[in-house]
């Protein structure tokens, strides 16, 4: 029996449609439904549906064995875990960006408004930039219009929420898509079924992506 | 899930085990002086300490790990090696936890002439701790030769290269690979490394192949020694190489333990050789051990049972007959719980209630 996060919503929903389709279906599974846990009828896998962010923390503490979570929550939550394969979906980038008239003024820090505190820090540190760091959970964009932050540091899929801002990219940190993560001591215990299913699930990804 | 047995009777069954290979038991001092952690952080799980001044204002500090203060105090002769293990508890934050804890944790060195006996003497041992909590155990054994040799062959990105390694991230370093063209060598050095295998056996002839340097190809000869000893001592089932994971080149130099137990979502034991920081604290000699951490797998241990086999009601009048009867049940070895009322969340497998002043069985 193997349990696997899934993160709600789209993403969450595509990689059960590729689990479903390799083996692993689900009757009563249903984005719609409040139920957070379902069954498969071969009993082979328990799905559990999770906030994105929390996918890591539940396969860290083995209440998952496996699950899929963006890299960019890799990145920031650092989870003790294996990443075993790239999904290669949910692909977004983690980005820079700021009001189109913005220039970098390095005589002060920095304001950078982000929800990814350690990405944003570790960037930075990287390129030796003294930053002020704005913990924010959401709307991040609006920080540089409001006049909080000199940039921001968010997920950029399309862009679209940044040009209905007046913002504009300045810079990539890292480019993000979906990974398939697994609890290090799960993996020792039931590497078969593990390692089964990473190459099942691969394998979907090639076919039905 | 639960382990079978309680966590004291596993410590009396370890600390019998120890004593069984001679191994003396070592009882450090609660506190040391604070610049023997700040020198070595990186040698600590946690790198929080409780530091304060002591009445002459010199710097101390709660010890947060056992290992370093046992290697500044053992003085052993050149050619002779000291065997000690111990259990104490350590102050740090636990893992994930955002606060300092009291954590008991157990653990063996080995310090002086350490050879290959040493070495699979205590791969042996380790494998008998982890069945004594549980059948069930997983040793993962990798050598710092192995991994420094592979992470030296990639220079500037010996770093990003690491941290894929740990995470057994085979796609981020294919796409790294390719930017860098790596050579198909070194390509397949790091698909060994990562890969886990189920014979050992194959493990040890791939790695072998696919060794780049001398550190590489050392590191492998010492392990196929080891487990030619350990498997003929029939402690290989449950063993495998495994060289993502790596302790701190600053530290370890040779062998790495991680050992895990099912039901638990993370190592429980790690450990290895670590003759750098015998050199860094201007020691001659080597050293290897391993630490088990009890206090973060205590939920697991069966608990105490905590039912007795008599609970006695009593009243005003009816004091020194319940004081009576409790005597003569605990000549009889049974248990017995005196109270006025019923308490709260108590299980009992027979109830005298003398202010009814008859018993119920």
């Amino acid at each position: 029996m193997i349990n696997i996060a899934l993160p709600k919503g789209r993403l969450g929903e595509k990689v059960y449609s590729l689990l479903s389709r390799v083996g692993f279906n689900c009757k009563e599974f249903t984005p719609e439904s409040r139920k957070l846990i379902f069954k498969d009828e071969s009993g082979e896998v328990n799905y559990f549906w999770v906030k994105p962010s929390d996918v890591s923390v539940y396969v860290e503490l083995g209440a998952a064995d496996v699950g899929v979570a963006g890299k960019d929550i890799i990145d920031e939550y650092s989870p003790d875990v294996y990443e075993l394969a790239d999904l290669d979906m949910g692909k977004c980038a983690m980005c820079i960006a700021a009001r189109a008239d913005f220039k970098d003024d390095v005589s002060s820090p920095l304001r950078v408004a982000t929800k990814f505190v350690r990405t944003a820090e570790n960037y930075y540190a990287d390129i030796g930039r003294d930053i002020e760091i704005i913990k924010l959970n959401g709307s991040i964009e609006l920080a540089p219009v409001l006049g909080i932050s000199d940039v921001i540091v968010d997920i950029v899929e399309t862009g679209t929420t940044l040009k209905e801002n007046n913002l504009k990219v300045i810079g990539k940190i890292s480019d993000i898509s979906a990974r398939f993560i697994t609890n290090k001591a799960a993996f020792k215990f039931k590497n078969k079924e593990i390692t089964a299913i990473t190459e099942k699930l691969k394998e979907a990804v090639k076919i039905y992506d | 899930m639960k382990f079978a047995k309680r966590e004291e009777f596993i410590v009396e069954e370890l600390s019998e085990l120890y004593k069984g290979r001679g191994f003396k038991r070592y009882k450090p001092g609660c506190f040391e002086e604070y610049s023997l952690y700040q020198d070595n952080k990186d040698f600590l799980i946690g790198k929080n300490v409780i530091s304060f001044s002591d009445l002459s204002g010199k710097l101390m500090a709660m010890r947060p790990d056992v290992t370093l203060s046992l290697v500044r105090h053992i003085e052993v002769e050149k050619g002779a090696t000291e065997k000690l293990y111990y259990n104490e508890k350590v102050y740090r934050q636990a893992t994930g936890g955002k606060n300092y804890k009291e954590i008991s944790q157990l653990g063996v060195e080995v310090v002086g002439a350490i050879d290959l006996a040493v070495v699979a003497e205590l791969t042996v041992l380790i494998c008998r701790t982890l069945a004594t909590i549980n059948e069930n155990y997983v040793l993962d054994i990798s050598h710092m030769g192995y991994t420094e040799g592979l992470l030296s062959e990639f220079g500037a990105d010996k770093q990003l290269i690491a941290e894929y390694l740990k995470s057994k991230n085979l796609h981020d370093f294919n796409k790294l690979a390719g930017v860098r063209g790596y050579s198909d060598g070194l390509k397949n050095a790091f698909y060994t490394a990562v890969s886990v295998y189920e014979n050992v056996e194959v493990t040890l002839q791939n790695a072998e192949k696919a060794a780049l340097n001398d550190s590489m190809k050392s590191a492998v000869a010492e392990l196929k020694d080891v487990y030619a000893i350990i498997k003929k001592f029939g402690y290989v089932d449950r063993v495998n190489i495994d060289f993502s994971a790596c302790g701190n080149a600053d530290y370890y130099n040779g062998v790495v333990f991680n050992g895990y137990l099912k039901g638990v979502p993370h190592s429980v034991l790690t450990g290895g050789r670590y003759d750098r920081l015998l050199t860094k604290l201007n020691k001659n000699g080597g050293a290897i051990g391993f630490a088990l951490y009890l206090g973060e797998i205590e939920r697991y241990f069966a608990k105490d049972d905590e039912s007795v086999d008599y609970l006695i009601i009593y009243d005003d009048k009816t004091q020194l007959a319940a004081l009576d009867i409790a005597n003569e049940k605990n000549k009889l070895s049974q248990t017995v719980r005196l109270s006025g009322c019923l308490p709260a969340g108590l299980t009992y497998k027979n109830i005298i209630d003398l202010k009814c002043k008859e018993a119920i069985k």
